[in-house]
């Protein structure tokens, strides 16, 4: 009976998995043969509930859509209802989304980049990952109010300008973080454990990149110079100075490099945004919010998560009321389509590897 | 020559708006959709699929299904749409052109409904877990109602009632 | 051989008291362990929490993989159907003591999800919570105040959540039953 497939369910309540889902697995010995993600534990509705609210009503509910990263949708809807209802945005509101932007996606690659040692046992860089975030998080705290979720960029622009004296603090925090990288690479890329462990994990073939439509940092580890940002600027990004970052592995350590060099690229970014950083007006004057009622329509904008392309189609149907807005979250392909075939012939103890670094993030997947 | 003539020259458009620069709409007939499709991936180089998405267009008994592609080395998205008739939604699978249409044709065979023949996986439950209502993306679906069915009402406390207890308590206080 | 006797016959009830108990209780409120099923957005402050910064070890938390080591279950926010039966089966396969506490608005009375018609709205009707959380979603510091003050529930023999989940089992039952249509849990009956 020694050859006889196991079935085997990781998740939802295990500590391995990137949140709340599960995958369910065929087990020959160690290797897997077969694999299947479920998800719908954190389904809220969220396009049922928009289709009932007025649009400004709407943006505490985006950003809870993908939780420690919720900069992005609400940066998305407004601009998507922007372009719909043909609202110029003024200049220094879009430089601020940019840095808003980019200090959200810094936060979360930095815990990431704790949480790929986490997943295989190497419970430091976790520490300190989290609590070296927890520094961004206070830049955020100060700007809006709120830890995790900001509710900060609003159609027209941004809540509120920048706190006096932000732009030091944000350069100060910069600097501490730049300090402590050295000390997770040493513990991370220089560890022999990790490196026999990562190099060559989860090779994925170059040619479904373009069949799957893999978006991000997955997409950069496999050669693909594939970065929203630089091929469909928006908000400022179009007057910032950088280079697609990509590497040539395909594997999971080639996605940890990918990264590595994007919190590197990050701060690079933020200095620039905060030298750059205009003066004026920082919220157009838009008409009652409350009676605001936009054309019939429909758009499709993207923007750079930290997991790949994340868009939102918006339909708009004359009314105050979205008619629909659809959430592509890039975990939907990752988690799903490629996940399934990737994890096919590996190891059960890589699964919490290639979970993190394709970064799946649950609630995106089902909203 | 652009693509909207290249495409007006080989399928029926009903409707071709550049939307921004690197956004372009085109509606298309549900017989032409699919050719249209294999088209764009093989000949203009819109190799990957972004997106399928569905819109329930009640007032004129429609649903919209629009199909997101994106070209690498142009930079640019088409976004591909017909009206697929609502009282018997049946399609066909683009599974076998992309490997995720497979998911997201499950999705929408349960949010809404349609039927894509030869969609291997599309019965089986992704989102939601012994569903007993119509498909609830559906506009007709009243999801308040719903929930104060299954759940329970939420506690009504008016803004009123609040602002006596407190002024109740403002008075307890002052007589002490 | 006979029926297995955990699943036909309530647990006994605890017959010692007096100091015995007190010493109990002042042991069990300093190490709580909590189970790590991140069921919700509020997870995400969990880790702070439980990390470097707000360190919840000082209070002899800790998150632990499993639930039959842990004693306390964290709903963090809103629960969907689908959710609330995982957290139903976690909650009944923890030993006794254990404690349910509530993070956020959303398990109170639905919070902004009230009309959703997959998050549910009160859950209390479903599991005995013996401490509420509020905030959207709650800072670290106040998840730690929640737990202080779950610590004194429990040194004081008040946060007996789990004695009135057995006592009052087919209420909370029936009221699981209702939402969850198609039952396929082993049920326990106690």
């Amino acid at each position: 009976m020694s050859t006889e497939e196991v079935r085997l369910f990781i998740g939802p309540q295990h500590p391995g998995v990137t949140g709340n889902m599960s995958i369910e697995v065929l087990l020959k010995g160690d290797t897997i043969t077969w694999a299947k993600t479920h998800i719908g534990y954190l389904h809220r509705a969220f396009e049922k509930l928009m289709e009932r609210r007025i649009f400004i009503k709407s943006f505490p509910l985006v950003c809870r859509i993908c939780v420690p990263e919720s900069d992005t949708n609400e940066e998305n809807l407004a601009r998507g209802l922007e372009e719909l209802a043909d609202i110029e945005i003024p200049e220094r509101a879009k430089w601020i989304r940019t840095l808003v932007l980019e200090l959200s996606r810094l936060q979360m690659f930095i815990m990431w980049y704790g949480g790929i040692a986490g997943s295989m046992g190497l419970s430091t860089p976790v520490q300190w990952g989290i609590g070296d975030r927890d520094y961004i998080l206070d830049l955020f705290e100060e700007l809006t109010g709120g830890r995790v979720y900001h509710i900060y960029i609003l159609p027209g622009g941004v809540r509120k300008d920048l706190p006096e004296g932000f732009e030091e603090r944000v350069l100060k925090t910069m600097d501490l973080i730049e300090r402590r990288l050295p000390e997770y690479d040493e513990l991370i890329m220089d560890n022999a454990v990790e490196q026999k462990r990562l190099k060559g994990l989860a090779p994925i073939p170059k040619e479904w990149v373009e069949e799957m439509g893999i978006t991000g940092p997955v997409a950069r580890a496999c050669g693909f110079p594939y970065d929203v940002r630089k091929n469909s600027p928006y908000e400022a990004y179009d007057k910032l100075d950088f280079d697609v970052i990509t590497e040539d592995g395909c594997d999971v350590w080639s996605m940890l490099l990918v990264r590595r060099r994007e919190i590197d690229l990050s701060i690079k970014l933020i200095r620039e945004i905060v030298s750059k950083m205009p003066k004026g007006e920082f919220l157009t004057r838009l008409p009652n919010v409350l009676y605001w009622e936009i054309p019939k329509g429909e758009t499709y904008v993207k923007s750079e998560a930290t997991r790949g392309e994340f868009g939102y189609y918006i339909f708009t149907d004359g009314s105050g009321k979205p008619r629909r807005v659809h959430v592509k979250g890039p975990s939907f392909i990752h988690g799903i389509t490629l996940l399934e075939r990737l994890l096919v012939g590996q190891n059960i103890a890589d699964v919490a590897p290639i979970l993190v670094a394709l970064q799946i993030c649950p609630p995106e997947m089902e909203r | 020559m652009n693509i909207i003539e290249r495409l007006k020259e080989r399928f029926e458009v009903l409707i071709a708006e550049k939307k921004r620069k690197d956004l372009l709409i085109i509606e298309t007939t549900k017989k032409g959709l699919i050719p249209m499709l294999f088209y764009l991936k093989e000949y203009e180089g819109y190799r990957t699929l972004t997106l399928i998405s569905c819109v329930d267009w009640i007032e004129d008994k429609k649903f919209q299904m629009s199909y997101i592609l994106w070209n690498f080395r142009m930079k640019a998205n088409i976004i591909v749409k017909f009206m697929l008739d609502r009282e018997n939604p049946d399609f066909e699978t683009v599974y076998k052109l992309w490997p995720q249409a497979e998911a997201y044709e499950r999705e929408i065979h349960e949010m809404f409904g349609v039927n894509f023949e030869g969609n291997p996986t599309q019965n089986e439950e992704l989102i939601l877990e012994d569903w007993d209502n119509i498909p609830p993306m559906r506009r007709d679906f009243d999801t308040l109602k719903y929930s104060m069915e299954k759940f329970g009402e939420r506690e009504p406390k008016s803004r009123i009632n609040i602002r006596k207890e407190i002024s109740e308590q403002y008075d307890e206080w002052r007589r002490k | 051989m006979g029926k297995d006797k955990f699943l036909n016959e309530k647990p006994e009830k605890l017959t010692y008291s007096g100091v015995f108990k007190k010493i109990d209780n002042w042991a069990r409120a300093r190490s709580l362990w909590v189970v790590a099923y991140g069921t919700g957005c509020g997870a995400i402050e969990l880790r702070p929490t439980f990390t470097s910064r707000f360190d919840a070890e000082r209070f002899g938390m800790r998150m632990v993989g499993t639930p039959r080591q842990a004693d306390v279950i964290v709903v963090s926010g809103y629960l969907t159907v689908k959710t609330l039966k995982r957290v139903i089966r976690v909650y009944e396969q923890m030993q006794s003591p254990k404690y349910v506490v509530a993070l956020g608005a959303c398990p109170i009375n639905g919070g902004m999800y009230y009309d959703s018609y997959n998050a549910i709205n009160r859950l209390d009707l479903y599991l005995p919570v013996d401490i509420w959380v509020t905030g959207c979603m709650p800072r670290p510091e106040a998840i730690l105040a929640g737990f202080k003050r779950l610590q004194e529930l429990i040194d004081d023999g008040k946060a007996d959540g789990w004695k009135k989940y057995i006592e009052a089992l087919d209420w909370y039952r029936g009221n699981q039953r209702k939402i969850i249509k198609n039952w396929r849990m082993p049920n326990y009956n106690w």
